[in-house]
């Protein structure tokens, strides 16, 4: 099989499906010459077109809402937002418009619009480029929330996400882009809700999205030299989830870590756990553990911002609480 | 200065004991020595004596199980003031393994009625409340310090268990109070409850399949559990059996005799206390069965004190009859009686059961040929005796009807090796067959 990066994955996705298919265009800031600010784009404004990859104005607002515009009338663009901080400034046309006119419109409309968007923590870009902000979105019905964290994942729920119908907001990790990983020859598109068991495990689960799907893997290494068993599981789409997986997963190993880089309040840990103390209520042996960053600005500092957000160690802490014999 | 009773440890390996009532009451004037309540433990059911004059202050567990160590009541002067932090603070675990409440004097403070009206039924999944009744209970033991005799030991009553390990007691018919938590704050976790069942028996399900008849379900009372536990546990002991006959004509008119001079009032020997006596005899020969395994040495003893299984109202019961290598038959079959006489009673005592070194169970009684004991941990032999039947045999090339008793010896190979067992049974089939060497 062939190995592709993160952001080699994505961009693969993007090609491909621009190749087949002429709905399928590119809007954002600095995508074209530039190749976008982390380079997921680069080489495509040559293949493709400045047509089909087209820069904008520093507008998040007007990105989304010509998104939402010619998604309506039958194309199928995707629309790259380069910070997810700034998806705060299209909050009006995902929230209020793209989430809402497929139902408002008794289905006459449709939205298939996908806006792909990156961030996260550990190159110190300060308090206004690194938020996690994903469990905003799964508040809103009407949207569909996509966090991958391989390059087989990203590459096959992107062209998912490409060819859904409702509008999907697709996040990807700023620290994962240079992460290689196999991808099958062919592209096999991924379906939305299904959860993928990254490793198997009998003591506890441990329900990881993002950046701390390849640190909960590590913590679980670790684990397993103190003779723990981690089960590590990534649900990939946040919404739609994959509950059955998780809750079955739970009933198995009877405990549950969850984690994620965004602060941990109000994070889609506190979903996962709801989800989980409802499914295998009967199940579980010892308190749900959330881990998250601290809640806090993050900040510029490397050290600060170090030890506000959550690493293999956080995991594998919790991970021994669980099992913790008093 | 007010005296905390505290649950006694009254033989070795006891954990826990359950208080089956109390002979004062609140409020009783109590002298040392006189019976303060009824304990019955995996061995016994006693009478507690006090170790403290006074008056009976508080009750704290009015009855249930109780771990060893807890404290269960409190002894003062009239009047005087239950150090209530101490004991709340202490006995959180001990009250909430109880069943029973004590009755309690209102509390004074709004936080303590607060506490105490908390619903306590057990399942309430109001594990965030803990905090808030942690305080409660604090607040409770503030005013009880500040008041004569006030709330201090009641509330409790809520156990501490996770989901899981809630489920499975459900399932197992297991009462989750009854399981000792060793989770974080002693919480009781799925090993917890996993790990009783492996000691404590299954209870029937409660259901019953229709068209069954009438089913009668028999709670377990400590002895039936304990029979359960143990011997749950020496079934996993690898173990081996050898059998011998021995021929009991010599022994028969030995008994024959030893009837014929029995004065007034005396006990008549019976074919047991003779195996009593060889068995004795044949140990203290061989150290090797005259042991305990204690998983991390091997015991032998140079005194035999042999148990008896005795069959009782409540379950099978070992009363250990001491130095029965020192005795003579009259004095075994004496010993014997009293000790069997009490124990159908329900009369024995901790020390009546302890420091076995080897134990006969003989079901010759009921016409049972032969059969297999199971081990008696920490014990590594055990002897299995059959009736005597009148069987043939050949003796110098003629057949011959012989007076023959079988004899099962198990064994726990990891103390004990074949040949150590073999020659231990020879030794008593020959001292059966010529008793006069046994003395």
């Amino acid at each position: 099989m062939p190995e592709l990066t993160y952001r080699e994955a994505v961009r693969d996705a993007l090609s491909r499906a621009m190749r087949e298919d002429d709905d399928v265009f590119l809007m954002g800031e600095d995508i074209a010459e530039m190749g976008g600010s982390m380079g997921v784009t680069q080489g495509m404004l040559d293949e493709f077109g400045a047509e089909r990859v087209r820069n904008t104005p520093i507008s998040e607002m007007a990105i989304v809402g010509t998104g939402i515009g010619a998604a309506m009338q039958g194309m199928r663009p995707v629309v790259e937002i380069m910070y997810q901080d700034f998806l705060t400034l299209s909050m009006e046309q995902l929230v209020n418009q793209a989430a809402k006119h497929r139902t408002m419109s008794g289905g006459q409309l449709k939205v298939p619009l996908t806006i792909r968007t990156q961030g996260g923590a550990g190159w110190s870009p300060g308090a206004q480029h690194a938020q996690q902000l994903e469990s905003w979105f799964v508040h809103v019905p009407g949207l569909k929330v996509v966090f991958p964290s391989t390059p087989e994942d990203v590459r096959g729920l992107l062209w998912s996400a490409i060819y859904d119908d409702n509008p999907v907001i697709f996040f990807e990790h700023r620290l994962l882009y240079p992460l290689k990983g196999e991808v099958p020859a062919e592209l096999a598109p991924i379906p939305f809700g299904k959860a993928r068991i990254m490793r198997e495990g009998t003591d506890v689960t441990v329900i990881a999205i993002g950046r701390m799907v390849p640190e909960a893997l590590q913590a679980a290494e670790e684990a397993e030299t103190l003779g723990i068993s981690v089960e590590v599981l990534d649900p990939r789409t946040l919404l739609p989830l994959d509950e059955e997986a998780i809750i079955a997963s739970v009933q198995k190993t009877n405990r549950c870590v969850t984690a994620h880089e965004a602060v941990t309040r109000g994070g889609f840990g506190a979903e996962l756990t709801a989800v989980v103390q409802h499914g295998a209520f009967d199940y579980l042996d010892a308190p749900i553990e959330r881990v998250g960053a601290k809640f806090a600005p993050l900040a510029f500092a490397p050290a600060m911002e170090q030890w506000a957000v959550p690493h293999a160690a956080d995991v594998l802490e919790a991970v021994k609480r669980t099992v913790a014999r008093a | 200065m007010a005296t905390e009773v505290k649950l006694p440890r009254l033989g070795q390996g006891m954990e826990s004991g359950t208080i089956v009532k109390w002979l004062k009451g609140e409020g009783d004037a109590v002298k040392k020595r006189e019976p303060l309540y009824e304990l019955d433990t995996d061995k016994v059911t006693q009478e507690v004596e006090a170790e403290a004059d006074g008056v009976l202050l508080k009750i704290l567990v009015d009855s249930g199980e109780v771990e060893v160590g807890k404290t269960i009541a409190v002894i003062g002067k009239p009047g005087e003031n239950v150090a209530a932090e101490d004991v709340a603070a202490e006995d959180v675990a001990a009250e909430e393994t109880a069943s029973g409440n004590g009755a309690a004097p209102a509390p004074e403070s709004e936080e303590a009625t607060e506490a105490e009206d908390r619903p306590e039924e057990e399942g309430s999944p109001a594990e965030a409340m803990d905090g808030e009744r942690e305080r409660g209970r604090q607040a409770a033991a503030a005013t009880a310090a500040a008041e004569p005799v006030a709330a201090a030991g009641d509330g409790g009553g809520r156990v501490k268990a996770s989901p899981l390990a809630r489920r499975l007691a459900r399932e197992k018919g297991i009462q989750i109070a009854e399981v000792s938590g060793t989770g974080p704050e002693g919480r009781i976790v799925a090993e917890d409850v996993e790990r009783f069942q492996s000691v404590a028996p299954a209870i029937a399900p409660a259901g019953r399949a229709a068209g069954e008849g009438e089913v009668e379900e028999i709670a377990l009372t400590s002895t039936r559990k304990t029979i359960a536990r143990r011997l749950t546990e020496a079934w996993q002991a690898p173990v081996f059996q050898l059998t011998v006959s021995a021929d009991m004509t010599r022994a028969l008119e030995l008994r024959e005799r030893l009837v014929g001079r029995l004065a007034e009032g005396e006990t008549k020997p019976t074919v047991s206390d003779l195996l009593t006596k060889v068995s004795a005899a044949a140990l203290v020969l061989h150290p090797a069965v005259n042991a305990h395994f204690t998983g991390e040495s091997i015991r032998r003893f140079s005194v035999a004190h042999v148990g008896i299984a005795v069959a009782t109202p409540s379950g099978l019961i070992v009363p250990v009859i001491r130095d029965a290598h020192r005795q003579t038959i009259q004095e075994l079959a004496a010993a014997r009686a009293e000790l069997v006489g009490r124990a159908r009673d329900g009369k024995l005592q901790r020390a009546d059961l302890d420091d076995g070194t080897f134990t006969i169970s003989n079901l010759g009684m009921y016409g049972i040929e032969q059969f297999v004991a199971v081990l008696n941990p920490p014990q590594a032999a055990i002897l299995a005796a059959g009736a005597t039947i009148e069987t043939p045999v050949a003796r110098g090339g003629e057949v011959v009807v012989r007076p023959l008793m079988s004899l099962t010896l198990t064994c726990d190979h990891r103390a004990i090796d074949g040949a150590d067992g073999a020659e231990f049974l020879r030794s008593v089939k020959e001292l059966l067959e010529e008793p006069a060497l046994a003395l």
